[in-house]
């Protein structure tokens, strides 16, 4: 196991890419002190920012703690593919980026675009999360593409835009813009959702527990079904079932609790 | 005395091309053609400027050599971790070159206040993609026009008159004439209206003009104009339809008119306070148009869902292509903040919140741009050009914008200015200075000099250029 102990709080946004376990395997602790790390526009030695104490050997499927805050460090595990990354406070923005396997755990919060990108691995975050969680670069259409997200906090908005294949599940709130252009793969709201959700969707599946204020025009009722199924995992509902987005031709399908939706109840005449 | 004509405008993103001015002794006495934004810019640029550079020193702003204030903006600047550089949107296409010269060269974020305006916009059109044109292809032959989240008769004064509704196009005619009966019957309605009230003691409220039917100049086979805000704007009065959206819900009626086209039926009865109905016939008068366009401003950018609502009307022009042809064009608000963009563009790749502090330029707004590193605090300096951040941006931000050195490069007594530890003030661009603009549709036109600047006053271009070549000298000393 190495453990990272930052030596001072940081102001500027460091740039934490070489923090994966890639990077550091079969690396002695001089070598890892020595790789270079961007604080703003300043170069600088990891070493120089970080205390490094290595506790066992390195190996393929090593582990790497952050023991404090690593609000401000952005891009740790970004493309790692396999090993571990715990850390103990918050981390910072695109947290496994494009991650191809492994796991990452945050004990505190995570800043926006945590999981962009990612083909595979898992990423699991105990307090909130910013937006834009497992969406794709700007511009681009290519969000998340496998492996799984949880978060047992909320989250902002856009979670899952683009969205190609993988689950994320929140255990709390969403923000506005769920699985906005989402193509496939499965979103799990165990709070309530702001409106917009699956906002130009082609296809997939948005679970909602919580409430929502509205379903766009643009989706249709389909049915109101008993359970959904999650990752083999069965979810007692019952739940409306809606389809869109029609606006995009979509397929994608919107399942929202009857019981904390009552305001929805007029939509069954459609049924 | 001189009168000289073919001035360009700058002030709003119309950048009108067709001004004339009279000159007598190095003062414009006269101003012809321009509106009344343009005409006050020419006549009294003057009133209030400064002339001097300022320095703070124990807290207090003092007057100081432009040297001694350039060499105080480089030690900033070369000093700072994470200097922010930011406006841009009121100032020439070489001083912005020079500017991201100056970003490039002290490893800073440099953006320009399409951040705070037509940034999502952007965003949209990277997703999504544009089918737009030029003003003067408008001009002639749309015969739809439609303006969404934006209120051209105050912001952009001469835009309906130049280049829409009451402009005389080669394919279209103009419908001054038209506007101007209907005005005649609505003032007498108003004023009939006012003084029943009175007579009265009754204030009804104004009821909303929806569920009543499209009116008939809809179906003529005229240019005509159909206004979607959330309030009845002078823009709207001289409009033939006025669609009234409740507030924050443009998304779902943007959505809902691109199922409307492609024969979707919905299951609402009203989308965003408007009958579905309605939706239907708005719908048909968009596919039967010969040609239409599509402005939006900031009720649209700047409203809730932000670039997806951009992203919806990109794509509800890109599904009225199937049928017809339709056009988009977002209504630039300073004068050459497209050039900022175009400028951005074509150095880094990127149109704004460009982040260059690593050598090479990386761009994710929400991330890299103004408003947010600020609110997280995460810059040590900044560099305003040409805005005035301090009375615009949200408190939180605007504090942390004056906890770390600032250097305003502005003639012009702001709160930014006011706050700032150094302040320059330079000639002002497109009366005391030449350059380039570019106008909202992406036409490059340039910036004339009218009069000589004050001698204190270099150009921005000039200033930026000194700041730079000071900021090399610190470095290479440094190295």
């Amino acid at each position: 196991m190495i453990i990272l102990t930052p030596k001072r709080s940081f102001t500027v946004p460091v740039g934490g890419e070489c923090i994966s376990p890639d990077t550091f395997a079969a690396k002695s602790t001089s070598e890892m002190a020595n790789l270079p790390v961007w604080e703003g526009n300043k170069k600088r030695a990891l070493g120089h920012l970080f205390r490094i104490e290595l506790k066992t050997a390195p190996s393929e499927s090593l582990t790497i703690r952050i023991r404090g805050d690593a609000g401000r460090i952005r891009r740790i595990g970004a493309k790692m593919s396999s090993g571990r990354i715990v850390i103990e406070g918050n981390a910072g923005m695109h947290l496994g980026e494009e991650m191809n396997g492994g796991a990452i755990t945050v004990v505190g919060n995570a800043g926006s675009w945590a999981g962009s990108r990612m083909k595979k691995g898992t990423i699991e975050i105990k307090g909130d999360a910013g937006h834009y969680i497992g969406a794709a670069y700007r511009g681009s259409n290519k969000g998340m593409n496998g492996g799984a997200i949880t978060i047992y906090g909320n989250a902002g908005n856009e979670v899952g835009c683009f969205m190609r294949k993988g689950l994320i599940k929140i255990h709390g709130d969403v923000g506005q813009f769920t699985g906005i252009h989402m193509k496939n793969g499965t979103i799990y709201i165990g709070g309530d959702s702001e409106v917009r959700a699956g906002a130009q969707m082609l296809g997939g599946k948005i679970v909602v527990l919580g409430r929502i204020p509205s379903i766009l025009p643009t989706f249709t009722i389909d049915d109101i079904k008993s359970r959904v199924k999650i990752d083999g995992e069965k979810v007692e509902g019952p739940f409306y079932r809606f389809l869109g987005d029609l606006a995009e031709n979509g397929n994608g399908k919107l399942f929202i609790s009857q019981k904390q939706n009552t305001h929805l109840t007029p939509c069954e005449r459609f049924l | 005395m001189t009168v000289i004509s073919h001035i360009t405008c700058p002030v709003c993103g119309d950048f009108c091309d067709d001004i004339e001015v009279t000159v007598e002794d190095n003062v414009i006495t006269d101003v012809k053609n321009a509106c009344a934004v343009g005409a006050a810019r020419f006549l009294n640029y003057a009133t209030h400027r400064r002339t001097k550079p300022l320095i703070r020193k124990d807290g207090e702003l003092v007057e100081a050599s432009l040297d001694e204030a350039i060499r105080k903006s480089a030690e900033i600047l070369a000093d700072a971790t994470y200097p922010l550089l930011f406006g841009w949107s009121s100032t020439s296409c070489e001083a912005t070159r020079v500017g991201l010269e100056l970003a490039e060269e002290v490893g800073g974020v440099i953006d320009n206040t399409s951040t705070i305006c037509h940034g999502p916009s952007i965003l949209g059109i990277q997703d999504i993609g544009i089918s737009s044109c030029t003003l003067g292809q408008l001009r002639h032959r749309a015969d739809l026009i439609f303006y969404w989240g934006s209120n051209p008769w105050d912001a952009h004064p001469r835009h309906i008159e130049r280049y829409t509704m009451f402009t005389e196009g080669r394919f279209q005619r103009s419908t001054w004439r038209k506007y101007v009966s209907r005005l005649g019957g609505t003032v007498t309605e108003k004023r009939l209206q006012r003084t029943a009230n009175l007579l009265l003691d009754h204030h009804p409220p104004t009821p909303i003009e929806t569920g009543q039917g499209l009116p008939y100049t809809m179906f003529q086979k005229k240019r005509k104009m159909v206004v979607a805000d959330v309030r009845k704007t002078r823009t709207a009065e001289a409009a033939d339809y006025f669609l009234q959206v409740e507030p924050n819900r443009d998304y779902e009626l943007l959505q809902a008119f691109r199922m409307l086209i492609r024969d979707g039926e919905l299951d609402v009865e009203e989308v965003a306070g408007v009958p579905v109905e309605l939706l239907e016939e708005v719908a048909d008068v968009m596919i039967g148009c010969e040609l239409g366009v599509f402005f939006f401003g900031l009720g649209l950018t700047m409203s809730e869902g932000r670039h997806r609502n951009i992203d919806a009307a990109l794509s509800l022009v890109r599904d009225l292509n199937q049928y017809t042809k339709f056009l988009i064009m977002p209504m630039r608000g300073h004068f050459n903040v497209t050039g900022a963009n175009v400028v951005f563009t074509w150095q880094t790749g990127y149109p704004f919140a460009v982040d260059l502090s690593q050598g090479f330029p990386r761009y994710n707004p929400g991330e890299t741009s103004t408003i947010d590193i600020l609110r997280r605090r995460e810059s040590d300096a900044a560099l305003v050009i040409g805005s005035d951040p301090l009375a615009h941006f949200p408190k939180k931000t605007a504090q942390n914008l004056i906890k770390n050195p600032l250097i305003a490069i502005d003639p012009e007594l702001t709160p930014t200015t006011l706050m700032a530890d150094v302040v320059i003030p330079p000639a002002y661009v497109g009366i005391e200075a030449e350059g380039t603009a570019y106008r909202m549709d992406h036409v490059p036109l340039p910036l004339k000099k009218i009069v000589d600047p004050p001698e204190t006053c270099l150009s921005d271009e000039e200033i930026l250029r000194r700041i730079l070549n000071e900021v090399r000298r610190i470095r290479r000393k440094l190295n």
